[in-house]
């Protein structure tokens, strides 16, 4: 084929923004983009249905648990130390941990008591982490083997619908040697597995984050991977007989129809940018983060937790998952002015400084809260159609202690989710506190109902 | 059979290929004047009257055919005719008039003649094959062959429809659509995730290779595999590692052979013969043969081990005692007692206090090292040792008296420990610095080759043995090759120095967990630059050296450094190095995706789009993994199309396929799949279109494993079981014995029967009455007869099958299962099975409406199936076709709904076997079906058996100028005592095979 040819068409299929400024313009998603599989929003003002988002932000090595806990209204702390059975309240007060969430009170929900069974009794750290969203047993040893996670369920099922079917970042990078307990370290640094065996590779680079989502690489390939096929299929077919012929041009007619629902997506987009541009819609700016990783790990998070909002608000993605740290963390907080790297502080995990490490991760978490909150779709917000979930792999970082896991969730997920409540299970019962209920919960609220997952084959109660 | 001889007649008159030719016009004037005077009167008088009109019968209008040519044009529908006319079985009953016989008669010839004509007037004509793309099946077995690895990317493909002769392998049935394309750009990605990039060019793993897990899991195990593959394997625990080492009485048993050679009856047995027979190291086995026959003083260990040898008893008529293997061991057991005596200790690197860790990657990796190095060493205390215990039996091992004898005596120790190393390797490793027990918990860890780190990943070599005394040059390099993979496919190096930084930042005791380290980040762009090691490491050595680490110490220190940096340098110069290769392994792989070579525009086309992704910030592996996906949707990897050539077009229209084309055609006959190097060669050579060369190729086809394919895809579409991995419709409530196993079990015994027939070119009448037939141990169980031991991959041939009521196709489970809907066997269906399957009989559909048999046996109440059948029957207008062939499905009541033999059925009846054929013959159960085959329609059997595999192998449904081939290969057959191999040898030679219509005449028809 001719090169002139290949370079033109891939230049053509630069993406529609400003590379020259570093900047993506993008519309929010009821202004924009009908994308695959989603009925495009006619313009008679047909609602299109909005999209309900997941995403789950990872922090690891537990929590201070003299502070993380929340009172109802009549001033019972929870997780409840005696009684038994589930409690459904109102969420009224929040410990000091969770103090950054004050403002969003309303908007979350405190959940404790949820536990992960598969991950208690097998030692610490790496064989309570990498089936945190799978609820499978993790095989010990050279072998990896755990379970699909439940984002990449979702992401099988419905992300084909979006762009990038899900992100996976972190702002750590994976380790992979042999933990004491003899698991991998990489159980420690992923929390997205999209087969037994593999761990999604997560992106820590927030520009190369930035770029997928924007730069859309994958989708380009694609396309110049289908001219070359047209081009080749048409030069063959002159050299066949006309029955033949009919024969490739049904393969080139199939491939320019691939080809064309793909270009109609992005003909649509760039209409859709141009006239919200004109008709002064509210387009959302971002400026590609620079190359390489942020010097300060503030900085990193927030671009991460930046990039997913921005993912969520233009649809370019329903599911995403964010390990802000992994297991046996080794980031450094100088100014919270704590020695300690991650790890080792959660070691001390009821004095302040570890206090200090919750606060600065609760507040990340009311970062994203905000900045969905502030980004209106419809008549409320993205956040309103979305589901933030907050958890890490164990309670308390100097017991190891997973009997129980820190749960906090944020948004309504499209009306489906009810939030400023504190659910409590601690003594529920082992049957009805399990992880894997809650997930599947939410996955039947993101329109993929399971029978099973994990080791739970019922939904959770009281969400 | 006339009109079979008709053709004959015809071939003889015309050449191959004849247009029409002067005497075929006057034939076909002839003809076209007998069609007016003789055949429109019939048709007109009798056959009008339902086919003509709005809604002629059967959807048949005759007033339509008015000469000749509109005839041969609807030939198929022209044979049908002739064949119900010949049957008397139009005009039906029902019809006013009925032609006599006579009258009946010229018209029967003229259909006869008139097709005849026209199969020979085009005999040998390539006929219409369709472009096309490859099926889900070839997709499969295609990939499996260019990559090495059975993926089958096919999985979630929808299933192949099939075309008219029931093969998916046809342009006329394989379509393409927008949701297929899609899932080809899947399955292609898919394919490319399997990559694994290695110094030396591209490979595939067995799984998808992309997170760093992956890399790991492939690159460890290759070498893992290695060294258990020579017979390595893990002894007891000794220190922090498990010893690798092999049976020493093996070779001891071994030396002892060869010295007794001429009494075990192998005079001329070499050394080296007697090792490899045994899977020994013929090296190692060459060096303790040394050592045993040697002379030498006698103290010390090696002495005592050739005391004991001297000791071993002499063969015993010709075999091996018991005491010599005895002896052998006795000899191991002594040198695994002392060994570990006199094994060098090794204690951590002496540091001050907590200065540097015990468990620093710089103070692992020393320690790893000093076992390492000292693996043949001697410690030099076998004197400090009390040696009594072995006075009685082993007195050489006592310490001797004199100076001299000391001497010897020590020297034979470094001997012993130098030819019985420590360990031959060591593949699995614990903590060196932990305590036991944190060890013992570490090996039952199965860390493959890991260097000891706690928590971060690393490798470490220890096999100086094994290189040294076991393995020759070449297994030599090619272990090297495998380090040297492992480091370059899983970035060793580069992870390894990374988690270094995070670990000794982060986790304690540590020197770099200090405010002075603030500067180093494993997650930084330019961690592992030459610049940034170096700085790190003047740091830390600072450091050390303030904490009061000694000189040494600091160089242990220093050597990591520099080590590190070495290996990241020399990773980064691999990789600079390799990236030409993959572009190289990247042609290749294109050349035997097309079948063909490259031209070099392609060539430079592929090139020039790798660049240009590349150009657009696309890192290396993507860039690579990208052209592998264009390659693989390309057409020219996912079609079959023969293209238009400039010479050797004959007048015809009809040219010789390519060589190239030729290797394809039959590799996808043969295999359904690519073809291999071999086949390409001769297609390079040119030489592959002679008929010797095809003839030794097809040969050399049938005997390999991929004539698999044909079993599977021909066999299984002919006989309507490809798809039974996922028949369900079995009630295993009422079944437990059909598990998953069995149900495999079963699609492969057909295919098994049909591959031995093809590779023993047995007689293809063996389907119909082979006494034999071919089990594994589940389905031996099914069928009641002896289990083979093994596992289901275990399948033997058994003779004599017909005491158990096997032998041949005919009573096959898989059969009787897939023609039973259930709960009940299916006479009807498996009656039609015989008939339209096996002996190529068109049988019209059902009409609709038809009332259903209930579907459980045991519901049918005081009747038997039979008896229920025969009720359904009394209609007429369903009689006229059932009784063609429930009589053939009734002989199979003795078989259950899931092929079981039984003597009740399920409602408890007593089941009756016996049946009354279509022309009247009675007969009992399969050995009466196979009787009545034999005696009354083999030649069906045969004539469509051709016909099929001739279909399967153009790709296309048969034309009438296929007739005369078919009749050459079923006079092949009767002559030659029907041997498979002359209908493969027919087809592969015949000019319908070795020819294409070409494209450009025929474009213009």
């Amino acid at each position: 084929m001719n090169n002139n040819l290949v370079r033109n068409r891939l230049q053509l299929s630069r993406r529609k923004f400003l590379r020259g400024a570093g900047v993506v313009m993008a519309l929010p998603w009821l202004e924009s983009l009908p994308v695959w599989g989603v009925e495009p929003l006619t313009a008679g003002g047909t609602k299109a249905v909005i999209p309900k988002r997941l995403a789950v932000l990872f922090m690891a090595n537990g929590v201070n648990p003299n502070t993380w806990w929340a009172k109802d209204a009549s001033g019972n702390q929870y997780p409840a130390k005696q009684g038994s059975g589930a409690t459904y309240t109102q969420l009224t007060e929040l410990g000091e941990s969770l103090a950054p969430l004050e403002p969003y009170k309303s908007k979350i929900n405190y959940i404790s008591g949820l536990f992960n069974k598969a991950a208690t009794g097998v030692g610490i750290h790496p064989g309570m982490t990498g089936n945190l969203l799978s609820g499978m047993p993790l095989t010990k040893g050279a072998e990896l083997h755990g379970g699909v996670s439940m984002d990449q369920v979702l992401s099988n099922r419905i992300g084909e619908q979006t762009v990038q079917p899900s992100m996976v970042l972190g702002c750590e990078q994976p380790v992979t040697g042999y933990h004491e307990t003899n698991f991998s370290m990489a159980y420690s640094s992923h929390i997205s597995w999209s087969s037994a065996t593999s761990p999604v590779p997560m992106e820590v680079y927030p520009s190369l984050a930035f770029d997928a989502l924007f730069d859309n690489h994958g989708n380009q390939r694609n396309q110049s991977v289908l001219d070359r096929v047209m081009d080749q299929a048409s030069s063959l077919s002159r050299q066949v007989s006309s029955a033949d012929k009919a024969k490739l041009d049904e393969y080139l007619t199939s491939v320019r129809e691939v080809e064309k629902r793909a270009e109609a997506m992005r003909a649509a987009k760039a209409n859709a940018d141009a006239n919200g541009q004109g008709a002064g819609q509210p387009v959302i700016t971002m400026k590609r983060p620079d190359n390489g990783l942020p010097e300060d790990i503030r900085d990193h998070m927030r671009l991460m937790c930046d990039i997913l909002a921005l993912g969520f608000q233009t649809d370019k993605t329903r599911i995403a998952t964010l390990l802000l740290c992994r297991d046996i963390s080794g980031l450094f907080y100088p100014f919270l002015d704590v020695k300690l790297a991650h790890h080792l502080a959660s070691h001390e995990d009821t004095k302040d400084s570890f206090l200090r490490i919750n606060q600065y991760y609760t507040s990340q978490f009311a970062y994203l809260i905000n900045k969905l909150n502030s980004m209106p779709e419809g008549e409320g917000t993205v956040l309103d159609n979305s589901c933030l979930v907050f958890m890490s792999n164990m309670w308390s970082g100097s017991n190891h202690d997973n009997s129980k896991v820190p749960v906090l969730t944020a948004g309504n997920l499209g009306g489906t989710l009810e939030s400023g409540r504190l659910l409590d299970y601690t003594r529920a019962g082992d049957q009805n506190r399990k992880l894997c209920s809650f997930y599947l919960s939410l996955m039947d609220r993101m329109n993929v109902k399971l029978d099973k997952f994990g080791d739970a084959d019922a939904r959770l109660e009281g969400v | 059979m006339p009109k079979r001889l008709a053709i004959l007649a015809f071939a003889l008159l015309l050449p191959p290929f004849a247009q029409a030719t002067t005497v075929g016009d006057m034939m076909a004037a002839n003809l076209d004047v007998r069609f007016h005077s003789t055949v429109q009167p019939f048709v007109q008088t009798y056959c009008l009257g339902c086919h003509s009109g709005d809604k002629p019968k059967a959807e048949l209008d005759l007033s339509t055919f008015s000469n000749l040519t509109t005839v041969t044009a609807d030939y198929r529908r022209w044979n049908n005719i002739l064949d119900r006319l010949k049957a008397s079985e139009m005009p039906p009953a029902e019809a006013k008039a009925h032609p006599t016989p006579a009258q009946a008669k010229p018209v029967i010839a003229w259909i006869q003649t008139a097709l005849a004509f026209e199969a020979a007037r085009n005999a040998g004509d390539p006929g219409p094959v369709l472009a096309r793309r490859l099926s889900n099946a070839e997709y499969d077995n295609t990939i499996r062959d260019l990559t090495g690895v059975d993926m089958r990317p096919t999985k979630e493909f929808p299933v192949d429809p099939a075309n008219e002769a029931g093969f998916d392998n046809s342009g006329e049935s394989l379509a393409m659509s927008p949701e297929l394309v899609k899932k080809y750009i899947d399955a292609a990605q898919n394919v490319a995730d399997h990559i694994v990039f290695k110094p030396e060019g591209l490979t595939f793993a067995p799984f998808t290779v992309v997170a760093e897990a992956d890399r790991d899991n492939y690159a460890v195990h290759r070498v893992v595999n290695f060294y258990e593959q020579f017979g390595l394997k893990n002894a007891d625990t000794v220190d922090y590692f498990r010893r690798m080492t092999v049976d020493y009485a093996d070779y001891f048993l071994a030396a002892w052979r060869y010295q007794n050679r001429a009494a075990l009856g192998q005079p001329n047995a070499t050394l080296a013969e007697i090792a490899t027979s045994a899977n020994l190291s013929p090296k190692y086995l060459d060096k303790i043969n040394t050592m045993l026959s040697a002379n030498d003083p006698a103290v010390g260990p090696v002495a005592a081990l050739q005391a004991r040898w001297r000791s071993l008893p002499p063969p015993a008529d010709g075999k091996v005692p018991e005491a010599a293997t005895q002896g052998c061991g006795y000899m191991r057991d002594l040198i695994e007692g002392l060994r570990p005596l006199v094994a060098k200790k090794i204690e951590n690197f002496p540091v001050r206090g907590s200065a540097i860790a015990a468990g620093s990657q710089s103070m692992v990796l020393w320690k790893d090292k000093q076992y390492a190095i000292n693996r043949m060493n001697y410690a030099g205390n076998a004197q400090q040792l009390d040696m009594s215990g072995y006075g009685a039996t082993d007195p050489a091992l006592l310490v001797p008296a004199t100076d001299e004898a000391r001497a010897q005596y020590e020297d034979s120790f470094k001997q012993f420990c130098a030819l019985f190393p420590d360990a031959f390797a060591v593949t699995e490793r614990g903590r060196p610095f932990e305590s036991p027990n944190n060890i013992a918990s570490d090996l039952r860890g199965h860390r493959l080759l890991t260097a000891g780190f706690h928590s971060q990943m690393g490798f470490f070599r220890d096999d100086e043995p094994a290189m040294a005394l076991l393995f020759d040059d070449k297994q030599q390099k090619e272990l090297d090759k495998l380090w040297a993979e492992l480091d370059f496919v899983s970035h060793v190096p580069i992870r390894q120095f990374k988690e270094f930084m995070w670990f000794e930042r982060a986790e304690p005791p540590s020197v770099m967990m200090n405010p002075e380290f603030n500067f180093v980040r494993p997650e930084d762009g330019d961690a592992t630059t030459e610049a940034k090691i170096k700085q790190v490491a003047e740091v830390y050595l600072a450091k050390a050296a303030s904490n009061g680490v000694s000189e040494e110490g600091q160089q242990v220190v220093r050597d990591y450094f520099t080590m590190i940096n070495a290996n990241i340098r020399a990773f980064e110069q691999a990789q600079k190095t390799a990236e030409p290769s993959h572009l190289d392994s990247l042609l290749a792989f294109a050349e035997r995706a097309y079948r063909r070579p490259l031209t070099a525009a392609e060539k430079a086309d592929l090139l020039a789009f790798y660049h240009e992704l590349r150009g657009q910030q696309v890192e290396h592996e993507d860039a690579i993994r990208t052209v592998v996906v264009s390659v693989l949707m390309s057409p020219n990897f996912c079609y079959h199309a023969d293209l238009a050539s400039a010479n050797q077009v004959l007048k015809s229209g009809i040219e010789p396929l390519s060589d190239y084309e030729l290797a394809s055609r039959l590799s996808y006959f043969l295999w359904a799949s690519m073809p291999d190097q071999e086949l390409l060669s001769h297609a390079a050579a040119g030489d592959l279109h002679q008929p010797a060369v095809l003839r030794a190729q097809a040969k050399r086809m049938e005997q390999d494993p991929r004539i698999s394919g044909l079993a599977t895809e021909f066999a299984g579409n002919w006989l309507d079981f490809r798809r039974f991995e996922e028949h369900n419709a079995v009630d295993r409530g009422r079944f437990p014995e059909f598990t998953n196993d069995l149900r495999e079990a079963m699609f492969q015994e057909p295919i098994r029967f049909f591959e031995n027939v093809i590779q023993q070119d047995g007689s293809v009448l063996d389907f119909l009455y082979g006494n034999y037939t071919f089990v594994n141990p589940v389905l031996a169980q099914h069928y009641g007869m002896p289990a083979p031991a093994g596992g289901p991959d275990d399948w033997v041939r058994v003779d004599d099958a017909q005491k158990y009521q096997r032998g041949g196709l005919l009573p096959m489970a898989v059969f009787m299962t897939k023609n039973a809907p259930g709960l009940r066997t299916s006479p009807v269906k498996r009656g039609f099975w015989v008939v339209s399957r096996l002996l190529g009989e068109h049988i019209p559909a059902p009409p609709p409406n038809v009332p259903l048999l209930p579907s459980d046996e045991s519901k049918l109440g005081e009747l038997t199936l039979r008896e229920t059948l025969a009720r359904h029957h009394q209609d007429p207008t369903c009689a006229s076709c059932h009784e063609k062939f429930d009589s053939f499905g009734l002989v199979f009541e003795g078989f259950g709904p899931v092929g079981e033999v039984r003597a009740l059925d399920l409602g408890g009846h007593p089941v009756d076997t016996k049946a009354g054929f279509p022309d009247g013959t009675e007969e009992t159960g399969v050995s009466g079906l196979r009787d009545y085959l034999h005696t009354k329609v083999q030649a069906e059997f045969v004539e469509n058996l051709c016909r099929k595999l001739l279909s399967f192998a153009l790709g296309r449904t048969l034309v009438p100028s296929d007739d005369l081939l078919v009749a050459d290969m079923r006079n092949k057959l009767s002559t030659s005592g029907y041997h498979f191999d002359t209908m493969i040898d027919s087809i592969v030679t015949s000019p319908q095979f070795l020819h294409k219509r070409n494209p450009a005449q025929v474009a213009q028809n």
